[in-house]
């Protein structure tokens, strides 16, 4: 009994390894097959991403609120239409003169985002006599050396490109939401068409083509100022905003080290 | 039953895993994007993928192929960091064809308030109007030309 | 009035939105709320299986021979409900038709990635070894009585062994107590991952924290015991057998202490936040006193913890005084409570 067992199992054993053997080129052709459905498209030629590193900074003081690099994102990416689904927005931040009676040396921080700024921001109800302070604060993916987003994607269908940026593989998410979740900025959002994550891309589509981000195309004033910082041009915006400003980035404590950099916030900006 | 030998029970376990293992392994040889770990852990092919999207908005590079004069013109006054698409929107059909319009060639007041409505919140910098107060005959094209705004029309 | 002013002063007209103040302001993006009642029920379940292994693991392991009928029930539920936790998950993905990438590209930082790993080893390695192991020489004696489909598949599970020796059986004892040996930690790391995966996340701060882990492993302990129990008196009812009282009793005492080191465990992580009161102190204070007050304090709180723990605390400290019928009422109601409770905090 004992021999027939083992004959038999060793027989099994040599038969299984043989038939995965001879099932090789079915499974190269399979493969083949599947990987077709995986191909990659064309691209811009030429196109190098371990041969550039780019970066946007915001200057607060130069934003007016006007909104329209809200809406050009919103065109140029095709964001849904929708008010909670925002690949930059901006916020008002309204400081307010304190109490009388000397305790406080500020008042009341107010926060607003009507339409993510889409439309520009109407009058705020605080009047103004009651404002110390007030700005606007454009909001994006903050390019994060140590992306928590990145870090939390179950199958990597979000990454840190060679290049600067972070981008969504849209054909390979599976919807989880956990970088949304992991997202300490809220920058991320499902795109309740694709099922999938979205998020600022830096308008990947745009740089490898030697364009601008539609929003910092479409900035009146240049508060976000856009670069390449293995490339910079003659008198670089970058060179010259980390010269002549204090930079501040959002939520240090949390260690994801964000590469945008914030000249001239407040204290209360989170 | 010698000691030696394997109990069927533990031989037909190991089997068993070296079965689903080994089915594992051909179903993740079979299954991984050819592209993938090229840079990173991910799919190579998204950079070129996200790389491939079109753009919508041309910029003003392209504007200054044909508007040059324009442009010049522009880039004397105030106005000269407003890109051409940030008021006439995006334009990359008409840079394509001039026969098709810009999407915006005529505007209101509401336009030009967008960005110069007075607001506590807009730096001191900017040119600020409130609009019941500020003297108005006629809309703001009336006084300002938007290309060259220190000069009347 | 000029009429080109009207869009302008009908857009201030609009601005009914009250600017909030920052700390109740929330993210354009995150107004909608991703994960939702289909991830709550994740946890919840991987917590009622945990909890109904290690009740399991009671009687194999520590040799608590007065939980012996409710063994198999134990390991049942925890494969039954093993199997349709992924359901909730595949339902709430975007796209579950790449549900497969998790397991051939697991992104080896994620633990959500890791996580598929976990749960196949919990359910191949331990949950249903151990079954084979209980179950191997009943299988055997049904595969050669019945016919048909139902045999060909009893025939299928036996993996051909046939061997109904005492040695043979005594083998099968002593890899279930091995099996279950390595189960315990497997069940602690299944959903002590499963807190990982909400502990992980350092932009939350109500979920983000170092405690959030040892809270899901204890509440899921002490969820998948009131499981067992609750289970235990219905199948009891339905098969129309008498419950054993003292199987009842002990579980009632496990269930109790079991729920006692959870509550002191949450208690820890809200005295500390409370005590620290860091920035995010404000946020949380507002959301349990609003959008959570009912499901934080009222349920998960006063009826799903402290209400248990006097009944149950009860039982144990005056057993005699407590009539059987009473203190079995006590369990079931118990255990009915925690199961809500728990399923509150998740």
């Amino acid at each position: 009994m004992n021999h027939v067992i083992s004959r038999r199992r060793m027989l099994g054993a040599l038969g299984s390894a043989l038939g995965w053997i001879a099932s090789r080129p079915a499974a190269h052709a399979a493969k083949a097959a599947v990987q077709n459905v995986l191909a990659s498209s064309h691209a811009p030629k030429g196109y190098d991403p371990t041969k550039h590193k780019w970066l946007m900074c915001i200057d607060v003081d130069r934003c007016i609120g006007c909104g329209l690099c809200v809406d050009a994102c919103k065109t140029e990416n095709h964001v849904p239409e929708a008010s909670s689904f925002f690949r930059t927005w901006i916020e008002r931040y309204i400081v307010k003169n304190p109490a009388p009676g000397g305790i406080d040396a500020r008042g009341e921080v107010l926060v607003d985002s009507p339409n993510g700024g889409r439309n520009g921001f109407p009058p705020s109800l605080v009047p103004r006599e009651e404002i110390l302070r007030s700005f606007f604060v454009p909001k994006l993916c903050n390019l994060c050396e140590h992306s928590p987003c990145a870090q939390a994607c179950p199958v990597g269908a979000t990454f840190d490109t060679p290049d600067g940026a972070v981008l969504v593989d849209s054909n390979y998410c599976i919807g989880c939401g956990f970088c949304i979740q992991a997202c300490p900025y809220g920058c991320r959002f499902l795109n309740p068409e694709t099922k999938t994550a979205e998020k600022c891309s830096l308008c990947y589509h745009r740089i490898t083509r030697g364009l601008k981000p539609a929003c910092v195309e479409v900035c009146p004033t240049q508060a976000r100022i856009f670069g390449d910082l293995k490339n910079p041009i003659e008198n670089d915006p970058i060179q010259e905003f980390v010269r002549k400003n204090k930079v501040f980035t959002l939520k240090p404590h949390l260690g994801t080290e964000p590469r945008v950099l914030y000249a001239n916030i407040d204290k209360e900006v989170r | 039953m010698s000691s030696s030998k394997m109990p069927p029970q533990v031989a037909r376990l190991v089997l068993l895993t070296l079965g689903i293992v080994g089915s594992y392994g051909d179903a993740w040889k079979l299954l991984v994007p050819k592209t993938f770990g090229e840079y990173g852990w991910y799919r190579g092919a998204a950079l070129e993928e996200n790389a491939a999207r079109k753009p919508v908005f041309s910029g003003m590079k392209s504007c200054d192929e044909c508007h040059s004069d324009v442009l010049q013109r522009l880039s004397k006054y105030e106005h000269k960091t407003v890109s051409c698409e940030a008021c006439h929107g995006p334009s990359r059909a008409h840079a394509d064809d001039p026969d098709v319009k810009t999407p915006k060639g005529t505007f209101v007041d509401s336009d030009c308030l967008r960005c110069h409505q007075s607001s506590p919140s807009r730096p001191s910098w900017l040119k600020q109007v409130d609009p019941v107060e500020h003297y108005r005959v006629d809309r703001c094209t009336g006084c300002h030309v938007p290309h060259q705004p220190k000069e009347t029309p | 009035m000029d009429p080109a002013l009207t869009p302008v002063l009908q857009a201030a007209g609009e601005a009914h939105h009250l600017a909030t103040s920052i700390e109740g302001y929330v993210y354009p993006n995150e107004q909608n709320l991703l994960w939702s009642v289909l991830i709550v029920v994740y946890p919840y379940i991987t917590g009622l299986v945990a909890g109904a292994f290690i009740m399991a693991s009671l009687v194999r392991v520590f040799n608590v021979k007065a939980l012996t009928p409710v063994y198999r029930l134990a390991l049942l539920t925890a494969l039954a409900f093993l199997v349709c936790a992924p359901l909730p998950l595949l339902f709430h993905l975007g796209h579950p038709e790449r549900s497969f990438q998790v397991m051939i590209t697991p992104h080896t930082s994620s633990p959500m990635a890791m996580f598929g790993f976990v749960y196949a080893w919990y359910m191949m390695a331990v949950l249903l070894l151990e079954l084979w192991c209980e179950y191997r020489h009943d299988l055997v004696v049904w595969s050669e009585r019945e016919r048909g489909l139902k045999g060909a598949l009893y025939r299928l599970i036996t993996l051909g062994v046939r061997d109904l020796s005492p040695a043979a059986l005594h083998l099968d004892e002593r890899l279930g107590k091995v099996i279950t040996v390595i189960g315990i930690p497997s069940a602690f790391l299944l959903h002590g991952y499963v807190g990982f995966i909400f502990g992980s996340i350092k932009a939350n701060p109500w979920w983000g924290n170092v405690l959030m882990p040892v809270i899901f492993i204890f509440s899921a302990i002490a969820s998948g015991m009131a499981l067992c129990v609750v289970l235990y008196k219905e199948l009891s009812w339905f098969r129309r057998r008498a419950v054993d009282a003292a199987c009842l009793d002990e579980m009632g005492k496990f269930l109790f202490y079991a729920l006692l080191v959870d509550f002191t465990v949450e208690g820890l992580d809200w005295l500390h936040r409370l005590y620290a009161a860091e920035e995010s102190i404000s946020v949380l204070k507002q959301l349990a006193e609003g959008r959570l007050f009912n499901t934080l304090l009222v349920i998960q709180l006063c009826l799903g913890t402290l209400l248990p723990l006097l009944a149950l605390g009860a039982t144990q400290i005056l057993p005699g005084r407590i009539p059987v019928w009473f203190r079995q009422r006590i369990y079931y109601n118990s255990a009915f409570l925690i199961l809500v409770g728990v399923l509150a905090m998740r």
